[in-house]
């Protein structure tokens, strides 16, 4: 059973992961079906409770789980446009007069998931950055999403006035949706990390974890695979490996975060 | 009758073909109405099924939050479910406006489940997540009175198609049912109809075959058509020849009484005559006669000399001599006989009237027969043709070459008053005749004649009046002129 972050539409993401579900059942003969779940930080109690064998997860949280129920990366996919990255970014409405952090105060602010980078970690480090401790006491709302897709759209439709989230989504729902480009204006952005990678229990089995790995990588290979990863959005996938998350690690370390007590679930 | 037979198995072919096609047609019909019934109604179960994931969903939905929640794998399950649902809509075939519902409905659907996601993931204050979750609901209600709107449609359309598929299957059993009760009946009249025409042409020539041997020789079949037609005319054919040879016999028996007569006659009444005739002879001669009796022993002379003619004719007919045979042209021994011996012959006939001659002689071949015999006959028949036009008219000879190239034809013909239809077949018996001097023997040899030339001849009445004679010569006579 594999987990999946809310990354968007929980429903969108099931759709989204099925066919590959599928291709990979049969490529490794091992029955592979997805889970999709309602809160980042579920993923981890999930991997503590061994309910899930892996997940794909997000950059952040990966790096908890990691240090919190010692789960091993194996791989991430490539985007049509060559990038196996993604950086976080803080936006509003254009015509909200938001352009500093100064102007956020009393304003309502949409995250996603305290276990993100693009939806947390990303404007903790700019508040921080602009001498900002309390976010709750200087903002009017502080609330989470829990899909990144939400928090773009709850700014866009003036649910709230401030919002974060990953740009790949940002960019996916531009391209649908002709709003997004034309109507909010992007304030910040973190610097790059691993796309959300598939990461499995320490304890699995070598033989199966090097099956799933074996078949990720050399899904573009197969014109099967090739047909699974266009509907999913991707070109192959490319082995990663912790050390791809050191760029989180330092991003956290700024923040002053102990990642073993981190508090992941959201108020 | 083949004929018959094969078109009447074509035909009987052909309507059980037309009847199986048929049958074949309405019932597939009848099973495609069905097939698209269940269809319908399945897209009925489909969207009521829908309808129940929704209110599913939405009783998920209400329950959030509260003691008796589902889980959350429940509730995902359950809209993923609702999702799949209305995707299988879109596999079935549907018109534009139906599409369009659809796509409303599919489109009412994704604005749904974004609510139900948000609602899912949201973390927020608590007027925040009432907020989100009754716009899920709003979302969830107006989703439910669309599919309730689709499904009033679709009854009331399910209904109508419903009643129309019952209507057309009802027809199909109609139809079903006379073309079973028609099946039997339509073989039953064809074959009647074709055993029929078997029996019934049979039926009649077994009747014919029985009245010919009851005697009834002018028994003719008619009306039969195709190979029992041909039987019947064979068998007409063979009653004709019967009638024919049968006649014929009695001829040959009447010929055998004449010439035992006429050998009898020219024994005891020839050469008594052949003494009387020179006795009066000599007397006429004597000096002593007066003027007025010489003229009676003339008289009687003549008379006797025309009583030796008949006898002799008599005898000729009762014992005909063999025709020697020589080449002769027909053509030319007409003309002859036209322009000398029937003006010689016909200067005692007693008519009075112009008699024209018509000549129409188409080119024949020469044929051997006996001139002597030949020029007798057409000499015979002229004659005849003059007594029948005492005030005078026209006398039409013609001949020609049948197409075939194997009988000679002469046609001879006057204007005269003809012959009565009710005597018309005795014209050729012996001893028949309609004039006051005749002996009725002339046409009698001439037909002898004639067949001994295995010729043949009849006559007829012409439409315009007047009688016309036929004969029919062989050009390479066969039998007896051999």
């Amino acid at each position: 059973m594999i987990g999946l972050i809310p990354e968007q539409n929980l429903f969108r993401q099931m759709e989204r992961y099925e066919p590959m579900g599928e291709y990979l059942s049969r490529k490794t003969g091992a029955k592979i079906a997805f889970k999709v779940l309602p809160r980042y930080g579920n993923i981890i109690d999930n991997f503590k409770s061994s309910k899930l064998d892996g997940a794909f997860f997000g950059s952040f949280t990966y790096v908890l789980a990691h240090a919190k129920a010692g789960v091993e990366v194996l791989a991430r996919p490539v985007a049509p446009d060559n990038t196996s990255t993604y950086h976080g970014m803080i936006f509003v409405r254009k015509d909200s007069g938001i352009r500093t952090a100064g102007d956020m105060r009393g304003k309502r602010f949409a995250f996603v998931d305290k276990a993100t980078t693009a939806g947390y970690l990303l404007p903790l480090e700019y508040f921080h950055h602009h001498g900002i401790s309390d976010y709750d006491h200087f903002l009017k709302e502080a609330y989470f999403t829990g899909t990144h897709e939400d928090a773009i759209y709850d700014v866009l439709n003036r649910k709230a006035d401030i919002g974060a989230a990953k740009n790949t989504v940002f960019q996916r729902l531009a391209s649908v949706d002709p709003r997004i480009r034309q109507e909010l204006v992007v304030l910040e952005r973190s610097p790059d990390v691993p796309e959300n990678a598939l990461a499995l229990r320490k304890d699995i089995d070598v033989s199966v974890r090097n099956l799933l790995k074996e078949s990720l990588l050399s899904m573009h290979l197969d014109p099967g695979g090739r047909k699974v990863l266009e509907r999913f959005g991707a070109l192959k996938f490319i082995e990663t490996t912790n050390r791809d998350y050191n760029v989180v690690l330092k991003y956290a370390e700024d923040l002053h975060l102990d990642l073993s007590t981190y508090e992941y679930m959201n108020n | 009758m083949k004929r018959k037979i094969a078109i009447g198995l074509a035909v009987y072919s052909v309507v059980f073909l037309l009847a199986g096609v048929y049958v074949i047609r309405t019932i597939r019909n009848a099973t495609t109405n069905l097939d698209r019934l269940i269809t319908l109604h399945q897209v009925e179960i489909l969207r009521e099924h829908f309808l129940l994931q929704i209110k599913k969903v939405q009783a998920d939905l209400m329950l959030k939050g509260t003691p008796y929640s589902r889980s959350f794998d429940s509730v995902v399950m359950h809209v993923m479910g609702m999702g799949r649902l209305i995707d299988t809509c879109f596999g079935c075939h549907h018109s534009p406006r139906g599409m369009e519902r659809l796509n409303g409905l599919k489109r009412q659907t994704d604005k749904y489940k974004d609510a139900l996601s948000r609602v899912l993931t949201v973390r927020a204050e608590t007027s925040r997540l009432a907020a989100e979750k009754d716009a899920a609901f709003r979302t969830g209600e107006e989703l439910i009175e669309q599919v309730g709107d689709v499904i009033a449609f679709t009854t009331s359309r399910l209904g109508e198609n419903t009643q129309k598929a019952m209507s057309e299957i009802e027809h199909t059993k109609y139809i079903l049912y006379v073309l079973v009760a028609l099946g039997p009946l339509l073989s039953a009249v064809l074959g009647f109809v074709f055993i029929s025409g078997l029996t019934r042409p049979v039926k009649v020539l077994v009747e014919s075959t029985r009245k010919l041997k009851g005697g009834d020789l002018d028994h003719r079949i008619e009306g039969l058509k195709d190979e029992f037609g041909e039987v019947a005319a064979s068998f007409n054919e063979m009653a004709g020849s019967l009638k024919e040879q049968i006649q014929k016999m009695q001829r040959t028996e009447q010929m055998v009484v004449v010439g035992e007569l006429a050998a009898g006659l020219a024994h005891e009444i020839k050469n008594p005559m052949a003494g009387i005739k020179v006795a009066m002879s000599v007397l006429s001669g004597e000096a002593y006669i007066l003027p007025e009796d010489k003229a009676v022993l003339q008289k009687v002379v003549a008379e006797i000399t025309q009583l030796e003619g008949l006898m002799k004719d008599f005898l000729n007919f009762a014992k005909p001599q063999k025709p020697r045979l020589e080449p002769v042209n027909v053509n030319q021994m007409l003309h002859t006989t036209l322009t000398f011996h029937l003006k010689h012959q016909a200067v005692g006939s007693g008519g009075s009237g112009k008699i024209e001659i018509v000549r129409k002689f188409g080119e024949l071949p020469t044929i051997l027969a006996d001139p002597t015999k030949l020029q007798r006959v057409f000499l015979n028949l002229f004659l005849n043709a003059l007594h029948a036009m005492p005030r005078g008219g026209e006398l039409g000879v013609r001949t020609w070459l049948d197409a075939d190239g194997k009988t000679i034809r002469v046609e001879v013909s006057d204007t005269g008053s003809g012959i009565r239809e009710d005597l018309i077949d005795k014209v050729f018996q012996p001893f028949f005749t309609t004039k006051p001097k005749g002996t009725g023997l002339g046409l009698a040899i001439s037909r002898q004649m004639i067949e001994q030339h295995d010729g043949a001849i009849a006559v007829a009445n012409r439409p315009g009046g007047g009688a016309l004679f036929t004969i029919l010569l062989p050009v390479e006579a066969e039998g007896s002129a051999a």
